[in-house]
């Protein structure tokens, strides 16, 4: 390993660590077809996502957790997928019965199973993703998921803020960029007694792929 | 909204009622213990000094272009679409954010978290505007069902328990809701995603205004800001004119402090950029209306001020509340009017008037503790301090505040008073060192602890017997005695003199020296206190010391930190004065750090000894390692919980506030009593005073004294 590959290596490690200290779970992964493969398996295997609001002409389900109607057909939201990876996804989640959708996601806004986004980089000192939510579905696909997937490419990951400080400006300046967002770990609170509580208003679980380049 | 009280009995009867309330009181302990500690682990990876520095610097210069930033984010928001609007003050705001509500149709809000917000009333306005307003934070939303202000900066519902908010949750909801946190919380999640969906507009609000690109950023745990500014067809973002910031940079430096400084986090779950208005399916064009209100209420003109421009460096993390010991024990409803805390003392004052702040701005122990941990490094004490005396320059004395200031102007008087005392206790005393028998009428509340009584002759008239000449002294220093030392505790004084006088040093005493002045200040007696601080650079500014040596912490601390200032505009003294502060050196640091004192130089006694870090001594002079060390050497030291927070006399505080300073005594005296020590040392007559009166008090079988009593006893010869 060379000194370089050391570097990297420690960033990587600090990011799981910090990013595991919120509350996310880190996987990493080969390459974007097992990460997509990922996606699936983790729609599939958690309970269906509870409606929230009302959505006219949508099946319903038996109660979930919280006492609210449940989604028959499950639904991944993937903004952010380039057309090859979002007919790998959409081919997959088919196959599972599952909706699979890239636009239109306010449709949803009342409740949907899994969002799936790209992170532009990742910060490691507080495991931090940082998202380009420049489109409503973008910001959509981290909010109104039950769980988040992030896929982040290990050599983007810098130490710090500071560190990043210039991409973020860079990133801000590019022509259309009006919302950027850095992300670390599910929606949390402690407004009750001091008590840690995850998914108050966005996601229940921030899952981050880290991938190979 | 909770109310600002006006007199201070009336303030007295509120605190009364919250020191009552043990579940505040039960979790606002749990709260100060945890935070201390969760705050020291995670700054540990970073510079917390160096990092507080930037954050200072950077605000302090921001604060200076506040209109020249003012003017370059407007013009990069609106060139992306943003009108930006500026409110002189709340009518104003409120009017403006009415009417873009009223021009755009809307009929439902929702909105994020914003003190700003809460500065203004604005919630009360819109509502009374016919608009329907739901908080979406967590804790904003359970104290507006409960129609209460927040108690805390950050946890605004910190006060309640988990019962009450289920029986608030079953009213909102009409179903019986489980008092388990989790599902709790659950139910904000079920019942506010209607109210996001439903929504016409949302009302953020503004952690950082960027300039340079016409950012605004919002930094939110749960999320709820960016369902706010994605949702609803309109955003307003509402933000003080001190939010402006000129780069990402500075915002970037910030947030390596203010969620470790707010929660002990190392990033606050959600950091949103929103430069320009974007897209928006929820308008037929696509496009978010997106509106910026910025708002002035007083922020211009102190922005011009040299000393309370400091105020900007708040990042508003609530830190200042979270270390308060009187915070800790009456709650942000007893410590602010809308900003709790130290640092909302002072922002009621400004923000809100005086009549709002006079009575709140008294309840400051002054034990330095928001100091010690602001985010901006802010010096909220002095702040207070300075607020009180403007208070008496605009409002007058009160009574006691004017006696004291007319007695203290006059050396002679006040210590000939002083001496008076000694005869005019006698009946009282029963011959010992407390009063005993004052006549319950003069102690009212004070009674929890024994009042020590003047000693039969003070330390200036015992001085001629004890002054030694030393042609070969090592050091040549001088005693700044202070009063407590001079007329109640000479003993103590004198033990220094066996310590020092036995290690070469030859100790002067200047006779024209009076008090120090900070308890003129706690009472806002400005012009005395800045008479009495001349007074007493004359009077040592006649020979030359190598140290001027001061047994009593807290005029150490007035001494070496606030005289160059109060003194900043008697250009006669100038020279004088910086080479007295510089001189100032408590007695713990000179006799470890100068003469280099260590266990050889005792006869070690094997007795438990504990300690009680001095406010003004740990906080005020930074002075951690040579008390202890000291006892270490002459003793066996027994560590105690919560060395280093107050004892609760903050010289007049106690006599302002004998209710909390009673309570914060009660905690101390708990935590020494576990230590199982024979012996509690401490650096300061005051604290003395509070402790060795309330262990009397309380037959707790413990010696109290000063440093310098232990080390004389087992010094050597």
């Amino acid at each position: 390993m060379t000194l370089t590959d050391s570097i990297t290596r420690q960033t990587v490690e600090t990011f799981i660590a910090k990013a595991t200290a919120v509350n996310a779970v880190v996987q990493e992964l080969p390459a974007i077809p097992a990460a997509l493969q990922y996606v699936v398996d983790v729609c599939e295997s958690k309970t269906p996502a509870e409606i929230l609001a009302d959505e006219p002409g949508t099946e319903q389900g038996p109660p979930g957790p919280n006492n609210q109607p449940t989604r028959v057909k499950r639904i991944v939201a993937a903004p952010d997928l380039n057309d090859e990876e979002f007919a790998t996804l959409s081919a997959a989640c088919e196959e599972k019965g599952f909706l699979c959708i890239r636009e239109g996601l306010r449709k949803y806004v009342a409740g949907f199973d899994v969002g799936v986004s790209k992170a532009l980089l990742g910060v490691a000192a507080s495991g931090t993703c940082m998202m380009n939510t420049d489109r409503e579905d973008s910001r959509l696909a981290g909010m109104i998921s039950e769980i988040h997937i992030i896929l982040l490419r290990k050599s983007a990951i810098y130490p710090d803020l500071p560190s990043m400080a210039q991409l973020l400006r860079e990133r801000m300046n590019e022509a259309p960029a009006t919302y950027t967002t850095l992300i670390s770990g599910p929606s949390r609170t402690a407004d009750i007694e001091r008590v840690a509580a995850v998914g108050v208003h966005g996601p229940l679980e921030l899952h981050i792929i880290l991938l190979e380049d | 909204m909770q109310e600002a009280p006006t007199t201070l009995s009336e303030y007295r009867k509120q605190i009364d009622s919250a020191l009552q309330d043990e579940f505040l009181r039960r979790t606002l302990d749990t709260f100060a213990v945890a935070y201390r500690a969760n705050r020291e682990t995670i700054f540990k990876e970073v510079d917390e000094r160096a990092l507080i520095n930037q954050i200072a610097e950077a605000r302090d210069k921001a604060c200076k272009r506040m209109e020249e930033l003012y003017a370059q984010f407007r013009e990069q928001a609106e060139k992306r679409g943003v009108r930006v609007h500026r409110a002189r003050d709340a009518a104003e705001a409120n009017g403006i954010i009415a009417r873009i509500a009223r021009d755009n149709n809307v009929r439902r809000i929702v909105k994020s978290k914003s003190m700003t917000a809460e500065e203004i009333h604005l919630n009360d306005h819109l509502i009374a505007d016919n608009l329907i307003v739901d908080e979406t934070d967590l804790g904003e939303w359970i104290i507006q069902l409960r129609h209460e202000g927040p108690s805390h900066m950050v946890m605004p519902a910190i006060h309640l328990s988990r019962y009450q908010v289920a029986d608030d949750f079953t009213k909102a909801t009409g179903v019986k809701q489980d008092t388990d946190i989790q599902k709790l919380v659950k139910v904000a999640r079920v019942q506010l995603r209607r109210k996001f969906i439903q929504a016409d507009m949302g009302i953020s609000g503004c952690n950082f205004a960027v300039a340079e690109n016409g950012a605004i950023s919002t930094v939110t745990n749960e999320g709820n800001a960016r369902m706010v500014t994605t949702l609803p067809r309109v955003h307003v973002a509402v933000a003080g004119l001190d939010k402006l910031t000129p780069t990402l940079d500075e915002a970037l430096t910030a947030l390596l402090v203010l969620p470790r400084n707010a929660t002990a986090q190392r990033l606050t779950t959600y950091v949103s950029w929103i430069r320009g208005a974007g897209p928006c399916a929820a308008n037929p064009d696509d496009k978010k209306i997106l509106h910026v209100v910025f708002l002035d209420n007083g922020r211009t003109e102190i922005a011009k001020d040299p000393l309370f421009s400091q105020i900007f460096r708040c990042v508003r993390c609530g830190a200042c509340a979270n270390v308060c010991p009187v915070y800790r024990l009456v709650g942000g409803h007893k410590m602010g009017y809308v900003y709790i805390g130290a640092i909302g003392l002072i922002l009621t004052y400004f923000f809100h008037g005086k009549d709002k702040a006079k009575v709140l701005c008294q309840n400051c122990v002054g034990c330095e503790a928001c100091k010690s941990v602001c985010a901006g490094g802010i010096d909220l004490p002095l702040l207070i301090r300075e607020i009180r005396s403007r208070l008496t320059d605009e409002q007058g004395s009160d009574a006691q505040a004017a006696l004291l200031a007319s007695v203290m102007k006059n050396r002679t008087l006040f210590h000939s008073l002083l001496k008076f005392a000694k005869y005019a206790q006698k009946p009282f005393t029963g011959g010992t060192q407390f009063q005993r028998h004052l006549p319950a009428m003069f102690l009212g509340r004070h009674g929890f602890k024994a009042l020590p009584a003047i000693a039969g002759k003070s330390f200036r008239d015992r001085w001629p017997e004890l002054e030694r000449k030393m042609p070969e002294a090592k050091f040549k220093v001088a005693f700044f005695s202070g009063c407590a030392q001079d007329f109640v505790y000479p003993e103590q004084l004198e033990d220094a003199v066996k310590v020092l006088a036995a290690k070469g040093v030859e100790v002067d005493f200047p006779f024209e020296q009076t008090c120090c002045g900070l308890p003129l200040e706690m009472m806002g007696q400005r012009k005395t206190s800045v008479d009495v601080a001349a007074q007493n650079v004359r009077a040592f500014s006649h020979k030359r010391y190598d140290a001027v040596i001061t047994l009593c912490a807290s005029c150490a601390s007035h001494l070496k930190h606030n005289y160059q200032a109060l003194l900043s505009g008697n250009s006669a003294l100038l020279a004088q004065t910086k080479e007295f502060t510089e001189k100032i050196t408590d007695f713990s640091s000179f006799v470890y750090d100068k003469l280099g004192l260590r266990a050889e130089d005792f006869n070690n006694s094997g007795q438990k000894v504990t300690y009680h870090a001095s406010c003004h001594l740990c906080r005020g002079l930074g002075v951690k390692e040579a008390p202890r060390e000291l006892i270490r050497a002459a003793g066996v030291y027994e560590p105690c919980e919560e060395e280093d927070v107050c004892c609760g006399f903050g010289g007049t505080y106690s006599m302002k506030f004998p209710e909390i300073s009673a309570r914060l005594l009660e905690n101390k005296l708990n935590n020494i009593r576990k230590t199982g020590a024979a012996r509690l040392v401490v650096d300061c007559p005051g604290c003395v005073m509070q402790l060795r009166g309330g262990a009397e008090k309380q037959g707790i079988n413990i010696r109290v004294d000063h440093v310098a009593d232990l080390l004389a006893e087992n010094l050597k010869r």
